[in-house]
This record gives structure tokens, sequence and C-alpha cells, in this order.
């Protein structure tokens, strides 16, 4: 399909979805939004594609939603069009997704980088969630992913203050997994998720789902959730091939069977 | 509305060369509220211009910079320091963005310390790339003498130039350290007579004004980076900075003119 606010280049077997509305800062409308979620849904299907970076490219993430577009509705307004419910189908993408921040990640943009599996850091980026100034709230995972990483009291810093942090204090935090010279973002993103490419598909999704549970679930589920994946695995030829690929002393090659 | 504000900042450009010179000689180059804004302003011109490729700070008359306006400040005079909280205030939002702005701009900033760096002045010399002095200078962190705290950033950058015992002897005792002894420590690059301090820091500049404008504020970024980092990332990060900086056509070019000039051996 063609998209209009986006662009999603396939090179197997990793693709990137680049958010591209450069004169807005990459704001995050609900067609934007849509688009997303519609190429994820083809790359997941899209068996040559194994894995995702998504990035606003060189200079911004997201700098937020499109205010001039939401400061005058009303509450049935925004409920009727689930601005913010429409990102299920981003944090369910079953392949690993990395994102690539340069520049602001703010408000939506913010929250739609920590929908991802890993961020990768330019030394531009700034992560926050100014909301507050405007009178309302994260909308779309915020307030409940920044305490699952960062804890209660930065997360509450980051929400009351809408300050934004620096790629260093990121990683501090363990918010992003590592900062590079923002010119490399993109591309180093690009070498991780080809470097995931090649692990077994299978496995990798099953590694997602239950380190996703962790944050679902109390630990018994979470741990009867991981057992019952381990044992899956088993069924898979992924498993057979790793394994005396790794008895044999060679590399496994693996296809997602 | 004041018809002109005393231009106690002055900017010139020398090619390629950002010369901001303080202006209040009669004053030791001492910095009150209008210098803080015109200086913050010179300093954010001087990063954005890019035909600007290498900035030099300097004081006009006896003194690099004799701090702050302590008399404007005590006649409540300074524009914003009336409280204690006004102090911070000012510490905060006036010269906290400045002197990042000089420790992180991509281009290289030289301090042309044509005479002595005190209280908030010796922070701006600090602050600075690399230091060019007269023997006559000297670095005086004076904060303790009128009961006050080391700021502008000295508690980190002097243990760092200097180490901890020399930076602790001058916070504490608050006598000077003399342009020698700043050379022997490697605090000052370079010691030269004041009658050619300027043409020695011209020609210094103009040097690095030649040299690859990329490649150099790589440098900076990378060195920012590892003074916050372990030995293992800012081996990482160097690593990727080469590769952008490998892809460049200043890269390009410089092997291009090595090989010519091997050729012609």
């Amino acid at each position: 399909m063609a998209y209009e606010h986006i662009l999603v280049e396939i090179e197997a077997p990793i693709a990137t979805v680049t958010l591209n509305r450069p004169k807005v800062l990459n704001a995050l409308s609900p067609d934007l939004i849509r688009e997303v979620n519609v190429a994820l849904g083809e790359l997941d299907a899209d068996e040559t594609v194994r894995a995702v970076v998504l990035t606003g490219g060189p200079k911004v993430f997201a700098a937020g939603a499109d205010i001039s577009d939401m400061a005058d509705r009303t509450a049935v307004d925004q409920l009727r069009r689930d601005q913010t419910g429409r990102w299920a189908g981003i944090a369910a993408f079953a392949k690993p997704l990395v994102a690539a921040v340069n520049g602001y990640a703010l408000g939506g943009g913010c929250e739609l980088a920590l929908m991802c599996d890993l961020i990768i850091a330019g030394d531009t980026a700034r992560l926050g969630q100014p909301e507050i100034n405007l009178g309302i709230i994260p909308g779309a995972g915020g307030t409940q992913r920044w305490p699952r990483t960062v804890g209660k009291y930065v997360a509450m810093e980051v929400m009351l203050t809408g300050a934004p942090v620096t790629a260093e204090r990121a990683y501090e935090l363990g918010l992003v997994n590592k900062v590079v010279p923002a010119e490399m973002t993109v591309e180093i993103a690009r070498r991780t998720a080809r470097h995931l490419a090649e692990k077994p598909p299978l496995a990798l999704r099953m590694a997602k789902e239950a380190v996703l549970k962790a944050f679902e679930s109390p630990l018994s589920e979470g741990l009867a959730g991981e057992r019952k994946s381990f044992y899956f695995l088993f069924s898979t030829e992924d498993q057979k091939e790793g394994m005396h690929a790794f008895l044999e002393k060679r590399k496994g090659v693996f296809k997602g069977r | 509305m004041a018809a002109e504000v005393e231009r106690q900042v002055r900017v010139e450009t020398e090619g390629a060369v950002g010369w901001i010179r303080l202006n209040r000689p009669e004053k030791m180059n001492a910095i009150g509220a209008i210098t803080r804004r015109q200086l913050g302003d010179a300093i954010k011109q001087a990063e954005r211009d890019e035909s600007v490729r290498v900035v030099v700070l300097t004081g006009s008359g006896r003194a690099f910079c004799s701090g702050a306006d302590v008399t404007e400040m005590a006649q409540g005079g300074d524009g914003g320091m009336r409280t204690p909280e006004d102090v911070g205030n000012v510490l905060r939002n006036e010269y906290m963005p400045m002197l990042i702005r000089l420790r992180t701009m991509p281009k290289p900033v030289i301090a042309a310390m044509n005479g002595p760096a005190v209280g908030i002045g010796a922070s701006y010399a600090l602050a600075c790339d690399i230091r060019i002095a007269t023997p006559e200078a000297y670095i005086l962190e004076a904060f303790v003498n009128i009961g006050l705290a080391p700021d502008g950033g000295v508690s980190w950058l002097l243990p760092r130039l200097a180490g901890t015992g020399v930076a602790y002897e001058m916070f504490f005792s608050g006598k000077p350290l003399s342009a020698t002894d700043a050379h022997r420590l490697g605090v000052i690059n370079r010691l030269v007579a004041a009658d050619k301090l300027e043409a020695e820091v011209r020609e210094l500049a103009g040097h690095l004004a030649a040299q690859p404008r990329q490649a150099m504020a790589a440098a900076k970024r990378a060195v920012n980076h590892a003074l916050e980092s372990s030995y293992e990332e800012a081996l990482e990060f160097e690593s990727y900075l080469q590769e952008a900086q490998a892809a460049s056509s200043e890269f390009a070019e410089g092997v291009q003119t090595f090989l010519s000039k091997r050729v012609k051996k």
C-alpha cells in the first residue's frame, strides 16, 4: 500500500519504517498512527521480514501529537476517535521492533518509542512527556511504561514537570539501550535489527512475549507462561537446528519453523 | 528605552575566527547583568554562525575577567540578583546555558588569557577548550574570600584539569594559581608574553580554522562523551564517530592529499 505520512523500506530480512512529516516534526496525527499500524501489520505478515526499525529520521523522532488538531476537541470527540487506543497494534507487533531515536521524542512520540523492544538513541535525543503543560496527561501508555522501566520517582518527575531527559540520562536510567552519535543512529538500529534477524524467529517471538508478560502478570503466571513457551520451542525445527549447530560448532540457519 | 546600551562585550570576526572580547576594562571586565546578556548573545551567535570556525574569548585591558560584578550585586543594581534565590537563578538560567554552550559547540574555543581570570571569569577560561595566557595572568577561585562556594562549573572542571589537590587548595585558600604554575600543571596550554599574545592566538586560531571542521567537532564530541562514560563506552562511541568521519568528504580529501604528497617525494 502507498503511504502518505510514513516511508516503509524493506531490505529483507529487515524493514525500516520512517515517520515522515518533517515539516511538523513528525507530529503524530491519527492518519500517521493508522499508517504505522497498517505497515506493521503487513510487516508482521511478511515472512521475509524478521525485525523492524522504527525511526523519525536524522533530526527528530516525533515531537508529540498534532496540538492544533486537538485544541478544541471535546472528551466525546476524543473518545469516539479513540486516538490513543489505536496504538494497540504497535504494542502487539510480534517481531523485534528497534526504535532509532534522534532529537525530540516527546509526548506520543516518546510513548511510541517506549512501545518498541530496543531503543538506540542518538546523542541529540531528548525523551519526555510534556503533556502536563497543556492540561492533559500522556494517553498512550506513558504513565504506565515509564514507571515500569525507571521506577516511580523518576516517572513522577517526568510526568509532573514535563521536562525531558537527555540521551545520557535515559541511558543511565535504563530507558535506552545505547547512545550513539546522532548521524549513526538509524544505521546502528538497522545493524541491530539485522543481527536479530539472524536469530530463530519463533524463539524471538516467544522471548518478546514472555518479557512483555512480565509487565502484565504476577510472577507465578509469568513463570508458567515462560515454561510453556520453553517446552513449545522444542517442537520447532529451529530448536533442532540451533542445538545441532551449537554441537557442530557452526552457525545456525533458522527458518522460523 | 535607553537609546543605546553600552557595549560591554565586543564581537569581531576576522576571517573564520570569531573574537568575543569582554569590554569593561575600567572594571577589570567584571560581569554584570548587561554583560551576561551580551556575552550570552555573543556565544550563541558564535555557535550558530557557520562562517565562524574557531572562537576566541578574551578580555580588554589588564584583566581577562575579574568575575561577577560584586559592587553591582551589593547595590542591588544587578538586574536579577537581589535574593539568594536570585543568585542561584542567575547561575542556572544565565550562566549555565552559556558555559555548556562553550564546552559543547562543535568548534574549538580558545581562551586568550590576557590577564587574571577570577571567580566566574575563571569558570569561563576553564570551560574553553584551549587556554593561552600571558605570564602575568592567574586563576583565582576567590569565592571563599567573600564566603561563597565555587560556581560556574569549576567544581567539575578544575579537579579534572589540575587534580583534586590543587583544586581544593585553590577553593579553600582563595589564593591565586599563577599562570606559570597553571602552565606547569597543564591547565594552561602555552605562556606567551603580553605583547605577543594576540598574534600567537591569531596564528593558532587561523591554523585551526583551516583544519577539517567536522573532524574537530567529532573530537570535541568524543572528549565530552568520554568524560562521562567508561573506557568501553568511549571506545564504542569513538568507533561510531569514526565511521561517520570515514564516510565524510573531509576524509576522502585528506587521504587524497596525503597520497599526492607521498607521490611527490
